[in-house]
């Protein structure tokens, strides 16, 4: 498990796509950093963050397309599944590189704050708050991307498929307003990844969305091990 | 070591294995014989857990491998048809890779040190993986396997890529490491084979239809009361002369392959030895018998017979040709 984390974190650094991931994202995180706070004249770092939702949403499946499909393209997960290892195991290996590549980056955007703690005093429970919330979805997503890897052995279609998820999940809060149905209407605010995440990002730290978050990676997982246990079977 | 009962393998309608069973003793060298899309690798990636079976069991080392998956995996190195390298990793990094993920206890330095030695490629050992050639690449292959010294041993064609240098080479490693651990390998080149293994499985259609040493198996299918003889004389006479013989079934000439000498082909009653007969015979003419060998089949021949539904027979098809000529 921890060999193959160890590998796979490695991988992402060893081609071009780790990088390109971490410095595209950094780099809107500074633009919004300027943008909010210089130019907004505001200190609400809560905001910087609930713009980089949609910008995170979008690089996770870049990050997790290939955790599967290119092992199984490549055959190496012969090597993966004939060693002993649970399946479980391989996929909370893979999640916790793909999610270690999406815990670089939150990482590197607290580093403006670092720095404006040079010359004031930034409230840092609401900047920790708003990283660990981005972490707590994140882990969410790059669950649900793994899952989406293991099922196809071409990185494109499991990019196009995450993608499809993430933006469904972005999109369903304006669904709720559309239909006129109490049940729908409480089912989709409670799916809504939007809605959980912005709370953190008003500075409400509810439990109740920490566990969801939680929940939801840790059925991904459970899905994913499945899925590549499933495979044997067919 | 390594028992194997009444696998099946379906895949929707297409069964791929059909009840195959057999058991591997400890220290031996099995060879696994069979066309293309017969089951070889099928039954190799069951045994090593990489699929499962529809239905029937694999114990390893009495640890079955649905039930002790981890324990079983433990006991075996596989090499599968394609190697499972990652292209973005170096010799080195990769077989340390290896090393961690099959939790190998051995002192690591030495123990991939030796292993580089055996498989002869301590002159790559820092380069990336993506830029070895394809001989290369399955020696890594074959490195990745030992480690952790495995006592089973799961070779799919390992000596796919190789030049002939280093097929001896391998089959030489093999044949070593078959001293002190159990190797199944599965190949379609018959001499591999038989220059390897000791015993030979052979399998086709997903059954198996034959089980035995090579030599075992040539001899049960050949049929001793043929002859195939060189003699230097007329060509009909001859046919005739042996066809009047006593216990000559038949006789057939083949044409001719020198000057003036011609090969016939002798089938004589079953269980009875007719060279002598020939012989004086051919003495008495005066004609001279340049040689003479039974057509005892190679084990190409035998394999061709096992796996195709037609009666490959030396001596009918070679008749067909005797007639034209």
């Amino acid at each position: 498990m921890i060999a193959i984390a160890k590998r796979d974190f490695k991988s992402y650094f060893s081609s071009p796509i780790g990088y390109v991931c971490v410095a595209v994202v950094l780099a809107f995180f500074g633009y919004f950093y300027y943008q909010v706070l210089v130019a907004g004249m505001s200190s609400l770092i809560g905001r910087v963050y609930s713009i980089m939702f949609t910008w995170c949403m979008m690089v996770i499946p870049i990050i997790t397309m290939r955790s599967f499909s290119e092992d199984r393209k490549n055959k190496t997960d012969q090597a993966l599944i004939t060693a002993p290892v649970s399946v479980t195991g391989i996929v909370v290996g893979k999640f916790l590189a793909a999610f270690g590549v999406f815990a670089l980056i939150i990482l590197g955007s607290v580093i403006p704050c670092v720095f404006i703690s040079f010359f004031g005093s930034p409230n840092w429970s609401i900047i920790l708050g708003n990283a660990v919330a981005s972490l707590l979805y994140g882990a969410a997503m790059v669950s649900i991307g793994l899952f989406i890897s293991s099922l196809t052995t071409s990185q494109v279609i499991a990019a196009i498929g995450s993608f499809a998820i993430a933006i469904f999940l972005m999109i369903i809060d304006t669904l709720s307003s559309t239909i006129d149905n109490a049940f729908v209407t409480k089912l989709v605010n409670w799916i809504s990844f939007n809605k959980r995440y912005s709370s953190f990002t008003q500075g409400l730290f509810s439990i109740s969305n920490i566990v969801f978050f939680l929940s939801v990676a840790a059925v991904f997982i459970f899905l994913t091990a499945r899925k590549l246990e499933s495979r044997r079977w067919s | 070591m390594i028992e194997v009962s009444h696998l099946t393998k379906r895949y929707g309608v297409n069964i791929a294995l059909d009840d195959v069973s057999f058991s591997v003793e400890e220290g031996s060298v099995v060879g696994f014989l069979g066309p293309n899309g017969a089951g070889k690798s099928t039954t190799m990636n069951i045994i090593t857990g990489y699929l499962s079976a529809s239905e029937g069991e694999v114990t390893i080392g009495g640890y079955n491998t649905i039930e002790n998956p981890n324990e079983a995996k433990k006991l075996i190195g596989y090499l599968p048809e394609q190697p499972p390298l990652y292209v973005d990793m170096t010799v080195k990094e990769y077989l340390n890779f290896m090393y961690d993920l099959k939790k190998a206890t051995l002192p690591r330095e030495k123990h991939l040190e030796e292993i580089c030695k055996l498989a002869k490629i301590d002159n790559v050992y820092t380069r990336l993986v993506g830029n070895l050639s394809k001989g290369y690449r399955q020696r890594v292959g074959i490195a990745q396997a030992l480690i952790g010294n495995p006592p089973v041993l799961i070779l799919d064609e390992p000596t796919v890529g190789l030049d002939p240098k280093q097929i001896i080479e391998i089959r030489n490693l093999i044949k070593s490491l078959g001293r002190n651990h159990t190797v199944i390998l599965s190949s379609h080149i018959l001499s591999e084979v038989q220059a390897v293994c000791k015993r030979v499985l052979v399998i086709n259609k997903g059954r198996l239809v034959a089980d035995g040493t090579a030599d075992q198996l040539a001899h049960n299918l050949s049929t001793d009361h043929r002859l195939i003889a060189r003699i230097d004389g007329p060509e009909n006479e001859l046919v005739h002369a042996i066809r009047t013989l006593d216990h000559v079934v038949d006789a057939v000439s083949y044409g001719e392959k020198e000057p003036n000498v011609y090969e016939i082909a002798i089938e004589a009653d079953e269980n009875y030895d007719i060279r002598r007969n020939l012989f004086a015979l051919l003495a008495r003419k005066g004609w001279p018998m340049l040689s003479l060998r039974n057509t005892e089949l190679t084990l190409e021949e035998v394999f061709l017979r096992l796996t195709s539904g037609e009666d490959p027979n030396y001596f009918n098809k070679s008749k067909k040709g005797g007639q034209k000529s």
